[in-house]
């Protein structure tokens, strides 16, 4: 699954750059950028808070415009890969509608794009059970803990088969436990259905954990420090964090991380 | 997912519905203050007033002050004999257009009407002033300064200005009763299309949601509880405006009309009546709306 399949990076980021205007200068949040993912590849973005992590994210999803460089996803500029809805989006909250039960916010992007009414349910079902909600489908957000929203916006994002899935820190407001679980799971549901992850994070250890690389950035001005393959066997349990290349990467990632600081 | 859910999320609705339910008990317990306390504070209010009859040599028909406070003809307060007595004179035959009934009635409706086309215009203006900052700097402070001008001197006016179009009887009230509530539900309407939050916009820009879509699947759903909540203000709001409307124009019936009238004719009993079928028409629009609130927003937990 971790085997390249196409020569055709399904992402590609040249000498990115994004300059936000401040009171009384400007703010480098992201200064050439240069990053190109293949298909099916895992990738997680760390860094410090600053470091353009989710500029970067919200750069290839087309929800800000860069000032300079260029990027294409899926072939295409951002704008027309989500005018094609080419990416699903997984935010830092779940961001569900308080007002649908769980069978209708999966079924939000569906009603949007206007696809078949009849197919809908029985789709939004079977991510439901991609995510184990499948009890849950009449509850009401407010009904679920934090980690069981924030799979059913996992299972939002993965409703209309998107190749690319984008996720900013999806994991950063739960617990670790909850949070090591649902790592397992992503990895599952990467495995199950060959999409492409973009995954943005804080924790060095869930980098490692899921990613195939990890792109290791640093802040002031907002840059990629350098890239760190993953080469752990799949499919990863947790066993694969005993696995001596793993204290081994993440060694490699902190001096990264401590080069930019200094 | 594998693992089972850690906290069941059907543990929470029953707790929530007994909370709910122990509201009544503190509340009976005042109601039954005010009812004990109704009989010494009533005498005490009346004395004074008997007193004074009784002093300028009036045949009250009862020696004392204590004793004549509860047969005064016009009480500050009435004794409870007095006031059922009011209550069957003012209630029994209640179709008669006399009755207080029937013209709590016609001023409910007045509000009803009234408060129909203040959510009408508050939810048109509500979405041109989320849509538009520049509508928004051009009439907001107007849709304010409309609020600073007092009903009682815009009423007569209104009525007359309408009369002239042939708009008469039911409708200028509830036209009055529209012009005070239109404005609690515009700026909580308002309020209520800027809800959502940032990521649940970015949401519906990743699905190129059309703004017709982002309207209708978040902007409108999110702004419900925001719609009722300031529908409430504007029920009590619009009934103070038909009220206040039937006093100061010609009116024939309503709850204004009685008001104006035994105010005139000094009958307290009867304003005290009047008063309690005021305050049950405030209580059951409010209700009303809150039930309204129950069917249409079921997804909120349960308060």
């Amino acid at each position: 699954m971790t085997q390249v399949s196409s020569t055709r990076p399904i992402v590609s980021v040249r000498d990115l750059g994004m300059v936000f205007p401040v009171p009384g200068g400007q703010t480098v949040a992201l200064q050439d950028a240069n990053l190109e993912i293949m298909p099916g590849e895992f990738i997680s973005l760390i860094g410090p808070s600053g470091c353009g992590k989710t500029t970067l994210l919200r750069l290839m999803a087309d929800l800000v415009r860069p000032t300079s460089g260029s990027l294409s996803v899926n072939g295409e500029t951002p704008d027309a890969a989500r005018q094609k809805r080419a990416y699903g989006y997984v935010f830092q909250a779940p961001a569900l509608m308080d007002w649908r039960n769980v069978l209708s916010n999966v079924k939000l992007p569906l009603e949007v794009m206007n696809l078949p009414r009849e197919g809908r349910d029985a789709r939004a079902r079977e991510m439901l059970k991609l995510v184990g909600l499948e009890k849950f489908e009449r509850s009401y957000p407010w009904q679920l803990s934090g980690g069981m929203q924030q799979r059913v916006s996992i299972a939002r994002a993965l409703a209309f088969d998107p190749p690319l899935l984008f996720m900013d820190e999806p994991f950063g407001a739960l617990d670790e436990i909850t949070r090591e679980n649902l790592n397992l799971e992503l990895l599952r549901l990467w495995r199950e259905t060959g999409k492409t992850v973009v995954f943005v994070t804080h924790s060095i250890s869930e980098a490692v954990f899921l990613s195939t690389r990890v792109v290791v950035m640093t802040a002031r001005p907002g840059k990629i420090e350098g890239v760190v393959n993953i080469d752990l066997p799949h499919p990863r349990g947790e066993d694969s964090r005993e696995d001596p290349r793993f204290f081994q990467y993440a060694t490699e990632i902190r001096e990264l991380l401590k080069k930019g600081h200094a | 997912m594998t693992t089972a859910a850690p906290d069941s999320p059907l543990a929470a609705a029953p707790a929530s519905r007994s909370r709910r339910a122990s509201n009544a008990g503190p509340m009976l317990a005042v109601a039954a203050l005010a009812l004990l306390l109704y009989w010494p504070v009533m005498l005490l209010a009346n004395r004074g007033v008997a007193q004074r009859a009784l002093d300028s040599g009036a045949d009250l028909g009862c020696k004392t002050a204590l004793a004549c406070a509860t047969q005064l003809r016009n009480p500050v307060i009435p004794a409870p004999g007095q006031f059922l007595e009011g209550f069957r004179a003012l209630t029994i035959p209640p179709t008669a257009p006399t009755s207080a009934p029937y013209n709590m009635l016609v001023t409910g409706g007045e509000t009803l009407l009234g408060l129909s086309l203040a959510s009408l215009l508050g939810l048109i203006l509500a979405t041109l002033l989320v849509r538009s900052r520049s509508f928004e700097r051009a009439t907001l402070p107007w849709l304010i300064a409309s609020q600073t001008v007092p009903i009682v001197a815009i009423a007569p006016m209104l009525a007359v200005l309408l009369g002239q179009y042939g708009v008469q009887g039911f409708l200028p009230k509830a036209i009055i009763a529209a012009y005070i509530a239109f404005f609690p539900v515009a700026i909580g309407m308002a309020q209520g299309l800027r809800s959502p939050d940032p990521l649940q916009l970015d949401l519906m820009r990743t699905y190129r949601a059309s703004p017709g879509q982002v309207f209708g699947l978040l902007r409108l759903p999110a702004s419900l509880p925001y719609l009722f909540t300031s529908l409430k203000v504007a029920a009590t709001a619009a009934l103070v405006g038909s009220i206040v409307a039937e006093i100061s124009t010609i009116s024939f019936s309503g709850l204004g009309k009685m008001l104006a009238e035994n105010s005139r004719a000094s009958d307290t009993v009867a304003l005290w009546v009047i008063m309690v079928y005021s305050a049950v028409l405030g209580i059951a629009l409010v209700a009303l709306i809150g039930w309204l609130e129950k069917g249409v927003t079921r997804w909120r937990p349960a308060r």
